[in-house]
């Protein structure tokens, strides 16, 4: 029998539900055509060693729990599949730059006449990598440096240190990464921060120095992330001219807090999603451990994707979030919710719904906002099958609230409240997707229920995210 | 905001009358206030009292974070917000007290300023009846007191050890939580420690700094003479300076009493404070609120 390989493929190992492989997006294997016409499917085989050349510093142990299942293989399109899910695995553990199978007949003493080697060739990454990246966030650029050390102790442990300078933020991090071996998706990561923002909707400038500890953990469909985190928050007036109830909160504070989160998340992408749910689920509580800041704040996002006929998505979202204070102390500035921009409720401006004082926003304690969205390919199909089919065309629905609540009334009050002065907006216009991680809008928008102070941006706007309403 | 709109923006906000709800802002009180912001609060506060101008006293844990220069006390009238003595005495000397509705004043006896805005007789500026050689030495002498005592006043505080140990960083960072009350303290004594460094006061003992307040009073003293107030019979911004000071050293408990033996050892000076006080903070009592008493930092 000739040597089977699987083919090596390019793309990095990267989070979120991209991850896994689908049939439609790439070739499992080649098979070398054997000039006899053996029916190699119904051939039982046996895998009697799998082998791991070019091992280093990663310890053994913990490429057992991936490679395991290659034992359980019992034909031999099955030790390919198996061998490939196995390879995959080695690469999302982000330590090796490159894995190749080799599978071969047993030789040696003990070979069985339908035995098999598997023989993962492995190359493990430098102990020192730097990376220099741009980022675009929420309608801000960056510019990115990193220094990461990979595979630190030997068991996928990863340290990170990056610095970020960009048009509103400047900031940098340290964070050290460790999986739990054989469960990649149990992680425990540990991050220090320092993080400065200006917010020129608010006249605030924030500057955040952090140390945060996170816990995240699969259980059935759903993940888990469990956190604390402590910030020393400074905040400051962005101009002379800013307003005085900003200023009154200008100064330092603690915030101490634990939060949990949970995502659902069956979409085929993060962006562009042409199916599936996302269903997160956010909540935390400061206050208890220390620190300054005291409340509780909920926070929810729900998105649907459905494909209609002739390509085109229909797709629904929901967001809302209430933040509660306990004891006596109000909530600072810093960690109220803002609405409004190229990314929540198109055709206003920036985070410019709202309570406001003097022109300065302040956001507020609940919000509510949902989108509807229908997203077709562009008309005439221009560039199909290639550049073009990263752009579409999308009409969409928006609406919001945010306000501030009066916590003696009860919920029905509360629903009330949000309920009115509705701020929506409709319009069109054409989406670029910029790989997996952000996407670009230019749309022409029309917004409605415009209350006095919020500040609009009807006609054309411009928005570069992550996140989209 | 470049000069000219700070100048425009100026000249409107001379137009408006003093409001009601004019606020002054400093740290607070029980727990937070040290030694030389109390003393630069209450020279603002007598100020203001001098020109007859009602202002609400508001402690607040962030006023030096709220101050657009970083000092207190701040006063905010209207939409304005001005720190400190100095600016805040330039900015009240283009305001005017009252009501002021068209050309229909109710009190009779106003005078026109050349720049067009009326003003009444309790609004006006304290130096005015000053020629320019009164008022030059006027200059002089607050500079003094800001260059000495108030130098002094945060050497004692913030670069005497025991000092900065019992009264001072527990005082400072009383309102906020660990460990961000010893990062805050220690942030700001590295900050007037280096700015002691820059004017050279890091050299200096303790015994050299209360040998320098005491000439200070002892000028003070000697200028004072047996008048009422520094110039004239009419108090000035001066007036209102030292009293801050004096009255905040005699009043506050630190270490060591030195400070304020040295104060006591010149009678002129007790008697000014004392006629200040009665005259300006006890007959305005009922409107303007008692005035700080004897604060017992240790």
């Amino acid at each position: 029998m000739g040597t089977v390989h699987a083919r090596s493929l390019d793309p990095l190992p990267m989070h979120g539900p991209d991850l896994g492989m689908h049939p439609d997006d790439a070739d499992l294997v080649e098979v070398e055509p054997e000039t006899k016409q053996e029916v190699l499917e119904n051939k039982d085989v046996v895998v009697q060693r799998v082998h791991v050349d070019g091992l280093g510093r990663t310890k053994e142990d913990l490429l057992g729990y991936e490679i395991a299942d290659v034992f359980t293989a019992k034909n031999l399109i099955d030790v390919m599949k198996k061998s490939h899910e196995a390879r995959e695995k080695l690469l999302r553990l982000g330590i090796f730059r490159k894995v190749e199978v080799v599978i071969d007949t047993s030789e040696g003493e003990d070979a069985l006449p339908n035995g098999l080697d598997v023989t993962f060739e492995v190359t493990e990454l430098r102990r020192l990598t730097g990376s220099y990246n741009t980022m675009v966030g929420n309608n801000e650029g960056s510019m990115v440096l990193g220094i990461k050390l990979p595979n630190v102790f030997g068991r996928a442990e990863k340290m990170t240190f990056q610095f970020s300078y960009g048009t509103k933020e400047t900031s940098y991090g340290l964070s050290f990464f460790k999986p739990q071996p054989g469960h990649f998706d149990r992680n425990v990561s540990v991050n220090l921060y320092k993080v400065t923002g200006q917010f020129p909707w608010s006249s605030l400038r924030e500057t955040d120095r952090g140390i945060s500890t996170e816990f995240n953990f699969p259980i059935w469909k759903t993940n888990h992330t469990l956190k604390w985190e402590g910030v020393w928050r400074e905040l400051g007036c962005l101009a002379r001219t800013a307003s005085f109830a900003v200023r009154e909160e200008s100064g330092h504070s603690l915030k101490s807090s634990l939060s949990h989160a949970m995502v659902i998340d069956t979409r085929n992408s993060a962006i562009l999603p042409r199916r599936g749910t996302l269903f997160k689920i956010n909540q935390e509580l400061a206050g208890y451990t220390g620190g300054d800041a005291s409340f509780l704040k909920e926070d929810f996002e729900i998105q649907l994707n459905r494909r209609l006929f002739w390509d085109s998505v229909l797709s629904a979202s929901l967001w809302g979030g209430m933040i509660l204070p306990i004891g006596d102390k109000q909530i600072s500035i810093a960690d109220r919710f803002y609405l409004g921009g190229p990314t929540s409720v198109r055709g206003f401006s920036m985070y410019s719904i709202g309570p406001q004082s003097e022109g300065d926003y302040l956001g507020g304690e609940a919000y509510w906002a949902g989108g509807l969205h229908l997203y077709t390919p562009l008309p005439f199909r221009p560039g199909r099958g290639g550049f073009g089919d990263l752009f579409r065309t999308h009409f969409f629905l928006n609406a919001g609230n945010l306000c501030n609540l009066d916590y003696g009334e009860g919920p029905k009050a509360h629903l009330k409240k949000l309920a009115e002065c509705i701020r929506w907006s409709y319009g069109a216009g054409i989406v670029l997707r910029l790989g997996n991680i952000a996407r670009l809008e230019l749309n022409y928008c029309i917004p409605m229920g415009v209350q006095s102070g919020d500040r609009i941006c009807d006609g054309v706007q411009f928005g570069a995210g992550i996140r989209f309403l | 905001m470049s000069l000219a709109a700070e100048a425009f923006v100026s000249q409107m906000a001379a137009a408006e009358p003093w409001p009601d709800n004019a606020a002054l802002y400093q740290p607070l009180k029980d727990d937070q206030i040290l030694l030389s912001d109390c003393a630069s609060s209450l020279a603002v506060q007598a100020y203001l009292r001098m020109c007859n101008l009602p202002v609400q006293v508001c402690c607040r844990a962030n006023a030096e974070h709220m101050s657009p220069s970083g000092k207190v006390p701040f006063i905010h009238v209207g939409n304005q917000v001005v720190s400190e003595l100095g600016p805040i005495v330039q900015f009240t000397k283009a305001k005017v007290r009252g009501h002021v509705s068209g050309w229909g004043f109710s009190s009779s006896d106003l005078q026109l300023c050349p720049e067009g805005s009326a003003v009444s007789p309790q609004g006006h500026s304290l130096s005015e009846g000053l020629d320019d050689v009164q008022r030059a030495e006027m200059k002089a002498y607050m500079e003094l007191v800001n260059n000495m005592l108030l130098t002094a006043e945060l050497y004692i505080q913030w670069c005497d050890d025991a000092t900065a140990a019992q009264i001072t960083r527990p005082r400072y960072s009383s309102p906020y939580s660990w460990p961000l009350n010893h990062i805050l303290a220690y942030q700001k004594q590295w900050e007037v420690r280096r700015k002691m460094r820059a004017i050279g006061w890091a050299g200096k003992s303790l015994e050299q700094v209360y040998e320098d307040v005491g000439q200070c009073c002892q000028a003070l003293s000697q200028r004072l003479g047996t008048q009422q107030y520094f110039f004239n019979k009419q108090p000035t911004e001066l007036d209102a300076l030292v009293f801050g000071h004096l009255f905040t050293i005699l009043t506050t408990q630190l270490t060591s009493d030195e400070l304020g033996e040295k104060i006591k050892s010149y009678s002129n000076l007790l008697s000014f404070c004392r006629r200040i006080e009665q005259n300006y903070f006890q007959e305005q009592e009922r409107t303007f609120g008692p005035l700080p008493g004897r604060q017992s930092l240790l």
